[in-house]
């Protein structure tokens, strides 16, 4: 047998996990989370908001700590794990966030789009690449597009500079058979390695990474104790474990792994995501998982049950951003539910 | 109004931009085309052009001052490079220019809230899609509530309604719409975020306005938004508002959608067709004022 | 056309729908483009509707662009004058815009006569390049496209070799370009790229058919093919003429099959991808004369080897897989009856 080429291993703890805890991560939760990263050995620790750089917004949910203080005080934490954040053209841009977190001393800027519009990523990417940092390619919402697209989008991300291109299943609703022609077309035919960012709304995470490393995916994302948006992310735990038991080579500790799990439970307890029935019609209605939180407030204030508000937001196939959606979709939902409220004094 | 009362308006740049404003000015009362330049008269605006008896020049920027006599005003639809070099030239001959590019040149024009004050400049500038829809909605809630600490918009588009130059630029296009934000809602605070939605049919265009209020007062904030409304809605049909301000979460809330007239450029594309109709309605007051 | 050649037709037309007509149901109600609407495939995709339309109730309504319009009105009142028929005249090379209400769009228009190709390649070049872009440019702006059919041809792809049986969607064979006859195929390859520029830059919803050789009625026979040579000096009392020893080989789709498959492609064809459409029964030049010439008593004289010798044999077959697999196609007119049905419209037409 072949020997298996060495997986390269992104925790997206302290940015997904942001949407667990509607974006009030704490500059000593990052302190003391990145130093038990950097312990396991995880090649790259993404921090920030969980839209990304500028994110934090009305729209999406404001961050407790600032942008610059967020990567301060990852940055002092980490020696050999490298730090990268999550940019959103539409979100960020190069003047008022990149230069910043460049300075602040980001190692790896991971340039996402939807998946049908990575030609919105070029200047960024660009732009990164010539200050000497590493940028990657993301498209998000994979599920929504076939393989071929993915592969022409992914190749515009390669032509502007990425060094590796990630998928993700933000919404969790994607099925292994689909990670595996995804992201083997990607890997047959890019020149820069293929990552997988897996959800857990259908609770196929392990089932999705695992899918993805099949087809030769060389990146994976996870969260410690799954801690990230809606039912959370694949566990950062059981990949190093699945790596393990595999044989694939990684920079990964195992046991320094699940020590980092045990500690995220502990900083993050009471808010670590589960599967629940929002969750799960969430992964089948193809939306967005980050967003849970406003979703189930949203409802609340309208009367209104949060799982028909997510199979509304599917209907209208919304993509991630589009959180101002959310409230227009929920009024139109509640006004139909009770026609009385339609008129006004 | 007789047609030799009209003003004589010119459009540089035969993109669809600058075909669709040439439907526009030939339904106007107060406006008549009489050139419609660009660079190539093969282009698909300029076949259609010919086809509406409309007169067409390739020679651009040339042929518009050139027609000084006949032309006062023109709507630069061209790029915000080549509109930095038409500036100071139709200046010079003075010919208002109407500025659908990003270059910023003259003062930013929102019809709603500015109108007058743009009267008799030289130069305005459209500022941009999401500018046109959000703006006239900041400064009503200003006006309504004395304490607004922080304003953000968001606005979804169809993706297939952002062409090359805007998916390459939206950088400028955030940077542009927070700066018209904070001139006229006199808010320091400001954020933009723009969405492509690649949804099929297209999605139309959708733009919030969310706030950070000290006590807010929503009714007021609600009549002054119902009047807004009303106001823009005379010069951009298409603009509804799909989300009366509310309050969620400890944040001010309002929605609008922007149907596209359909008129050479797609309904769905309410983002192009709102800043052509702004265009559209500060000539024509331009119009009026030279015809009183 | 008198009554008997357009029943033959009209039967021809309601033997391809035949059991098929709820897989395109889609169409039902839809509004449609067609660039170069009057040619030979324009002509049968128009048959076809109006069987959808007048037994079926499908109700579509067709825009249909091309240089003959005038001509074919006057040619075929009996599709002209149908009310959901608007036949506009123009060259596609100068196409502002579409229909704003098109929903399905086919773009056939294409200088593809042998003869234009020899005498004016540039032409050809310009025509089916420009034409794509333009239409491409025009689709852009529609806001209700559910699926637009580019046409390319079997000879986009290259030269098959003799020895490969059939050729699929994945074959690339050679294309000289170093000679001005290359250019109908080199236009048409060209035609394909910028339809999958489209696909990438703005996810245009197309599906590019490569068609291959058909017969039927309303094919010329003034066209210099094999099929409508033979057909020709067949129905003048021959002899058929071949050059060589008749061993190349063809295979030839009944053009009622032809335009189907178009509609099926509408209807179902997966957007982004690109199929080949004609037949796969091979057949050589002798074979497809003797079965020409078995239609006249007496049988005209078959004379081969006319031309210099070590005349080149050649293979031109598709594999049409794809398209039985993802839609279910196959043809239903056999090589020889669609030369039986293609010789017997020719002769009703003769009679006047």
């Amino acid at each position: 047998m072949a020997e298996k080429l060495a997986i390269t291993v992104c925790d997206a703890t302290l940015r997904d996990g942001s949407h667990a805890y509607s974006h009030q991560i704490t500059l000593d939760q990052i302190r003391a989370y990145a130093a038990a990263a950097e312990g396991a050995g995880f090649d790259y620790l993404e921090v920030g908001h969980g839209n990304g750089l500028g994110a934090s917004s009305l729209q999406v949910g404001l961050s407790k700590e600032t942008e610059g203080e967020m990567l301060k005080a990852a940055r002092g934490c980490l020696k050999k794990t490298r730090l990268s954040v999550h940019v959103m053209p539409g979100y960020a841009t190069i003047q008022r966030e990149i230069v910043g977190a460049i300075e602040a001393g980001v190692d790896l800027f991971r340039v996402g789009a939807h998946c049908t519009e990575a030609d919105v990523t070029q200047r960024h990417i660009g732009h990164v690449r010539a200050a000497g940092k590493e940028a990657w390619g993301i498209l998000m919402m994979t599920h929504m597009v076939e393989a071929e697209v993915l592969l022409e989008e992914a190749k515009k991300m390669q032509s502007y500079g990425a060094q590796g291109i990630v998928l993700m299943d933000s919404a969790g609703a994607s099925l292994p058979d689909q990670v595996r022609a995804k992201v083997g077309l990607l890997a047959e035919r890019l020149d820069v390695p293929v990552g997988y960012h897996a959800h857990e709304n259908l609770g196929l995470g392990v089932a999705n990474a695992l899918a993805a490393l099949d087809a030769g995916a060389r990146i994976l994302d996870g969260s410690s104790r799954g801690f990230g948006a809606g039912a959370g992310n694949v566990k950062l735990e059981l990949v190093a474990a699945v790596l393990h038991r595999l044989g694939y080579p990684s920079g990964v500790d195992l046991y320094k792994a699940l020590d980092a799990s045990e500690l995220a439970a502990k900083l993050f307890a009471g808010s670590l995501p589960e599967s629940s029935p929002v969750s799960i019609i969430s992964g089948l209605a193809g939306v967005f998982s980050g967003f849970a939180k406003p979703v189930n407030r949203v409802s609340k204030q309208l009367g209104i049950d949060p799982r028909d508000l997510f199979i509304e937001l599917g209907r209208r196939k919304v993509v991630g951003g589009q959180e101002d959606l959310i409230l227009e979709a929920a009024q139109e939902l509640a006004r139909k539910k009770s026609p009385a409220t339609q008129e006004r004094p | 109004m007789t047609a030799s009362k009209k003003l004589g308006v010119a459009i540089l740049g035969t993109g669809n931009i600058g075909t669709d404003l040439l439907i526009k000015i030939l339904r106007s009362p107060h406006l008549e085309c009489r050139l419609f330049a660009g660079r190539n008269l093969g282009s698909p605006g300029m076949m259609k052009a010919s086809q509406l008896g409309v007169a067409v020049s390739a020679r651009g920027i040339d042929a518009v001052l050139e027609a000084a006599g006949e032309v006062s005003l023109v709507f630069d639809a061209t790029s915000a490079m080549d509109h930095l070099k038409h500036a100071p030239r139709l200046e010079k001959k003075g010919i208002v220019a109407v500025d659908l590019t990003p270059a910023k040149v003259g003062r930013m024009c929102v019809p709603a809230v500015n109108l007058n004050d743009c009267l008799g400049l030289p130069n305005v500038n459209m500022v941009t899609c999401g500018g046109q829809a959000a703006i006239p909605l900041a400064f009503a809630i200003q006006k309504a509530n004395p304490k607004v600490r922080y304003i953000e918009t968001v606005s979804s588009i169809a993706s297939r309604s952002a062409g090359p130059a805007t998916r390459l630029n939206l950088d400028e296009y955030l940077g542009t719409t927070e700066a018209g934000l904070g001139l006229f809602s006199s808010c320091p605070d400001t954020k933009a975020i723009i969405n492509l939605n690649p949804a099929q049919p297209c999605v139309h265009m959708q733009t919030t306005l969310l706030a950070r209020v000290e006590d807010p007062d929503l009714d007021a904030t609600r009549a002054r938004v119902a009047e807004m409304v009303a106001l823009i809605r005379g010069y951009v049909p298409g603009y509804q508002l799909i989300l009366e301000p509310m309050l969620e979460n400890g944040r001010l809330a309002t929605m609008v959608r922007v149907d596209g007239l359909g008129d050479y450029l797609p309904k769905y594309a309410g983002n192009l067709d709102i800043i052509n109709c702004a265009a559209i309605a500060y000539a024509e007051a331009v119009a009026n004022r030279r015809g009183n | 056309m008198n009554k008997a050649a357009l029943d033959l037709v009209r039967e021809d037309a309601a033997a391809v729908l035949n059991g098929r007509v709820p897989s395109l149901e889609a169409l039902k109600g839809a509004q449609f483009s067609l660039t170069g609407g009057t040619g030979f495939l324009g002509t049968w995709l128009l048959e076809l509707i109006a069987r959808l339309n007048e037994e079926h109730g499908f109700g579509i309504r067709v825009w249909s662009l091309s240089r003959g319009a005038k001509a074919f009105a006057l040619k075929w009142p009996h599709l002209a004058s149908q009310p959901w028929l608007r036949l506009v005249e123009g060259d596609i090379r100068y196409l502002a815009e579409l229909p704003r209400e098109t929903q399905y769009l086919v773009h056939a228009a294409a200088l593809t006569d042998r003869r234009i190709c020899a005498s004016n390649p540039s032409l050809v070049g310009e025509v089916n390049t420009v034409g794509a872009m333009r239409v491409l440019r025009a689709a852009n702006l529609l806001e209700d496209l559910r699926k637009a059919v580019f046409l390319s041809s079997g000879l986009a792809v290259g030269r098959q070799a003799w020895e490969l049986q059939a050729i699929d969607e994945n074959h690339s064979g050679p294309v000289r370009c170093d000679r001005a006859e290359s250019v109908y195929a080199e236009s048409k390859r060209m035609a394909e790229v910028l339809a999958q520029c489209a696909i990438s830059e703005w996810k245009a919803p197309l599906v590019t058919l490569r068609p291959f050789a058909f017969v039927g009625p309303y094919q010329s026979l003034e066209l210099p093919w094999a099929v409508t040579d033979f057909m020709r000096d067949s129905l003048r009392g021959g002899p058929i003429r071949i050059m060589g020893d008749g061993a190349t080989v063809r295979s030839i789709l009944y053009a009622a099959d032809f335009a189907y498959a178009v509609l099926a492609v509408l209807a179902n064809g997966k957007s982004l991808a690109t199929y080949h459409v004609g037949s796969d029964e091979a057949v050589d030049l002798l074979s497809l004369a003797r079965l020409i010439a078995g239609h006249f008593t007496p049988m005209p004289e078959i004379r081969t080897g006319l031309g210099q010798a070590g005349h080149e044999r050649t293979r031109l077959v598709p594999s049409i897989q794809r398209l039985r697999n993802e839609l279910g196609f196959a043809p239903r007119f056999t090589v020889a009856a669609a030369l039986e049905r293609s010789l017997e419209w020719h002769r009703m037409m003769e009679r006047g």
